[in-house]
């Protein structure tokens, strides 16, 4: 069957965090490389032309000299102690992660269906991937490790990134926002790049703080400081800023008491939790939420929902599952399958339909002639208990 | 993912201090030979046959090295570039955005508790004990117990003990009746074959013990297969057995296939479903159905054209067989799907559309011509019939 056929394309939609993250965090490190070779070494080019100007060896400046190149020789062992803590604590175990997450996806590609025995151990892995990312993300993060700890997928998971995520929104609870604007200075450029402006937003509410607590003068200063570089884009909310200084905390000023109000905090934090999950290519929503969104879409029928009708193997028919499925859209049928109750096998020209020939309820060839084998060729209906000889059932098509 | 890795091998060799020699230098290597002329010059400035060149030179050595160096630094950053176009390319469609779902208080119970039971279910209970403490989901100690019997059955299973999951069988004989299950049965094979193909040199004995002991009440049932079972002894050892018309039976999947045959039996007799739905959701989610979801509502956007409703998926997405639970009629003349009010008709042909479409066929005198057939047939002898 066709179905069975691995979905390379559909699996890998999920997959683009998972690879991404590492390679993100692998970038990192490499700034911070660049940024140490740079600050270290140019520092030792700078001595090293200033002594080759100034010095004259033969004199007495042959001390000033030693003192020149010892500093220089301190800046370069320096330089290489850096470079190799920063590769053995980061660098290559990052490189690791990356290694293994693509050759973990590496392996689903070479499978071709899901009856590949390797699949459902892949599959098993995937779930628990999801379900560490939905733990950290809704602050379950003893769960979250538990997980990673006991199936031995450490390595998979984001669990360090997420705990980054926790610190910095910790401390926007605690009405703090030198954190994340330590996060914003550390991503500039690639909050620049999306067009985010999340770091205004937190400037402005230290302002707004400043202003709250009557110290107008370094409101003033700060405003002068921070928010004026934002002038191009933002100068209405600047503005109105500058107009906050007039009104108290508890005016009643709609514009302004809304400027005071402390649910701003609040959107901060969901600020920051976007723009964090933007620059890791992060979706918004948890994986497991999109794949079950997915998931229960395609099996959702009204069928699952009338008691009649409802089978215990179903995911949809489950009272959990099935209500979370009422957020999701019904599935969508062109064409008829026929799913006998005894059998839960699919009816066709092999294993055709019939029906007994008062209650018209319909089941399989194969769980009837079974049924007359074992009961010297009567069959009954479970449903309505009607009996008859398995010749008198009535044979259907369906097409 | 051939791309990204070849990407990564290229970057791992080019960050490594390993002897690869790639265009340039390793940074270490730079950096110990800028080191090495520094103490060179330290000396001679020290013994004093260091020269106002002596200073020249190291100013140019050390622009060398430094050059060297952002030269190795220029590759590694290529190196990454190109993994991240290898990436774009391998990632070409971002994850969709939606807008946030199972938020409200009731979903976002009912999701923790489906947690909660996944976790029972495939055996992670110190997981469970943890989530179910950092949530406000709460399992009654009768389910918990019932998980963690499976799991201590199906584990016993894994060790080749059947003891556990045989008293469960006898515990539920009628259960297991009534649902013509044979698992009692295969358990007993399980151990009577088990017997029989052990290194021990009295096991066929052991093996006729146990079949005389135990076999007889399931003889009316699977009479044929006990027949089958006994032929076994006329071709011991193994090896013979292997070659044998009984081959079938010397096969060790026999007795693998015991654990999910005894699960899913287990979990019916407790109303739960056969495989783990939050999998079944999850692989069937994840393998291709947003993909589908994602397309189908592109091609719609592209149409300018909204779904006609969105309480309905605009495009089918095929399901594999043991994934259908239930039955769907389609009707074959109006192509709707059969409802309540509108159900599946069998006419006296044996073919079957909807009501409605019945109705829309039937001539003056209450005759129904099968619009597949060239049989004509009363409207009142027309059947409902249920799937």
């Amino acid at each position: 069957m066709s179905a069975n056929k691995l979905n390379t394309e559909g699996i890998m939609l999920f997959e683009q965090p998972f690879a991404r993250v590492p390679y993100e965090n692998y970038r990192k490190v490499f700034r911070t490389s660049q940024k140490n070779i740079e600050k270290e070494l140019g520092a030792v080019q700078t001595a090293a032309s200033d002594i080759a100007k100034r010095a004259k060896p033969e004199s007495s400046d042959a001390e000033d000299a030693i003192k020149a190149v010892d500093g220089m020789i301190t800046r370069v062992e320096n330089l290489k102690r850096k470079l190799a803590d920063l590769q053995s604590s980061s660098g290559a175990p990052t490189l690791g992660v990356m290694r293994e997450r693509f050759q973990h996806l590496m392996s689903v590609e070479t499978m071709q269906t899901t009856n590949d025995p390797e699949f459902p151990r892949w599959a098993d892995t995937r779930l628990d991937r999801w379900l560490v990312d939905w733990s950290l993300r809704n602050g379950k993060e003893k769960t979250a490790k538990m997980i990673a700890d006991d199936r031995g997928v450490e390595r998979l998971v984001d669990i360090d990134l997420f705990s980054d995520i926790r610190r910095i929104e910790d401390a926007l609870k605690q009405r703090s926002c030198a954190e994340a604007l330590v996060w914003c200075s550390e991503n500039k450029s690639a909050l620049r790049k999306v067009k985010n402006t999340l770091e205004f937003d937190l400037r402005l509410q230290e302002y707004i703080e400043l202003a709250r607590a009557g110290k107008n003068i370094e409101a003033i200063a700060y405003s002068k400081r921070h928010l004026l570089p934002w002038q191009e884009t933002h100068l209405p909310q600047i503005r109105q800023a500058s107009a906050l200084l007039c009104f108290p905390s508890t005016t009643t000023c709609s514009p302004y008491k809304r400027l005071y109000d402390l649910s701003r905090w609040h959107s901060l934090i969901q600020s920051f939790r976007l723009a964090f999950y933007n620059l890791s290519t992060l979706p918004s929503e948890p994986l497991l939420h999109l794949a079950m969104y997915a998931g229960l879409a395609s099996l959702k029928l009204p069928a699952c929902y009338d008691p009649q009708t409802k089978n215990v193997d179903c995911p949809v028919c489950d009272p959990s599952l099935g209500k979370l499925a009422e957020e999701v859209p019904f599935s969508h049928h062109v064409n008829s399958t026929i799913v006998c109750r005894l059998t839960g096998r699919i009816m066709d020209e092999d294993n055709k339909p019939m029906a007994f020939p008062n209650s018209g309820q319909v089941y399989s060839r194969e769980a009837l002639e079974d049924m007359a084998t074992r009961n010297d060729g009567i069959v009954k209906d479970p449903q309505t208990g009607e009996t008859c000889e398995f010749s008198a059932l009535r044979r259907l098509f369906i097409s | 993912m051939e791309g990204p890795l070849k990407e990564l091998g290229r970057l791992e060799k080019l960050v490594s201090d390993s002897s690869w020699k790639g265009k340039t230098p390793s940074i270490n290597d730079s950096l110990d030979s800028l080191l090495h002329s520094l103490r060179e010059v330290k000396d001679r400035l020290q013994v004093g046959t260091a020269t106002d060149e002596t200073l020249t030179i190291l100013s140019k050595t050390v622009e060398t090295r430094k050059k060297e160096i952002d030269d190795r630094q220029k590759e590694v950053y290529n190196a990454l570039a190109k993994m991240g176009k290898a990436l774009d390319k391998k990632f070409h469609t971002p994850l969709p955005t939606y807008s946030p779902l199972f938020f409200s208080p009731e979903a976002n119970a009912a999701l923790e508790r489906t947690i909660a039971l996944h976790f029972l279910r495939t055996g992670q209970f110190n997981t469970a004990e943890t989530f179910i403490e950092e949530s406000s989901v709460d399992i009654d100690d009768d389910t918990r117990r019932q998980f963690k019997k499976l799991h201590e059955i199906v584990t016993a299973l894994r060790e080749q003990d059947i003891g556990p999951a045989l008293q469960w069988a006898e515990r539920n004989r009628e259960f297991l009746h009534n649902r013509s299950s044979p698992l009692e049965f295969l358990l007993h094979r399980s151990r009577y074959l088990r017997f029989l193909t052990s290194n021990d040199a009295r096991g066929q004995y052991a093996a006729i013990a146990y079949a005389q002991d135990h076999f007889p009440p399931f003889y009316g049932q699977h009479e044929s297969e006990i027949r089958q079972l006994m032929g076994c002894l006329l071709y011991m050892p193994i090896w013979r057995l292997i070659a044998s018309p009984y081959a079938n039976l010397a096969s060790p999947s026999l007795h693998l296939d015991l654990e999910p045959m005894f699960a899913k039996e287990y979990c019916a007799s407790l109303g739960m479903s056969r495989q783990v739905p939050l999998r079944v959701v999850g692989d069937i989610g994840g393998g291709g159905a947003l993909a589908r979801i994602e397309k189908g509502r592109k091609v719609m956007r592209e149409r300018k054209s909204e779904w006609s409703h969105s309480e309905e998926l605009p495009i089918e997405i095929p399901l594999p067989p043991e994934n259908r639970y239930h039955s769907i009629f389609a009707c074959p003349v109006s192509k709707e799907q059969s409802t309540d009010q509108n159900p599946p008709m069998m006419m006296g042909c044996g073919h079957v559309i909807t009501k409605d479409s019945l109705q829309k066929l039937s001539k003056p005198g209450g005759r129904v011509k099968c619009p597949y057939c060239p049989v004509e047939s009363q409207l009142s002898s027309a059947l409902r019939v249920h799937f």
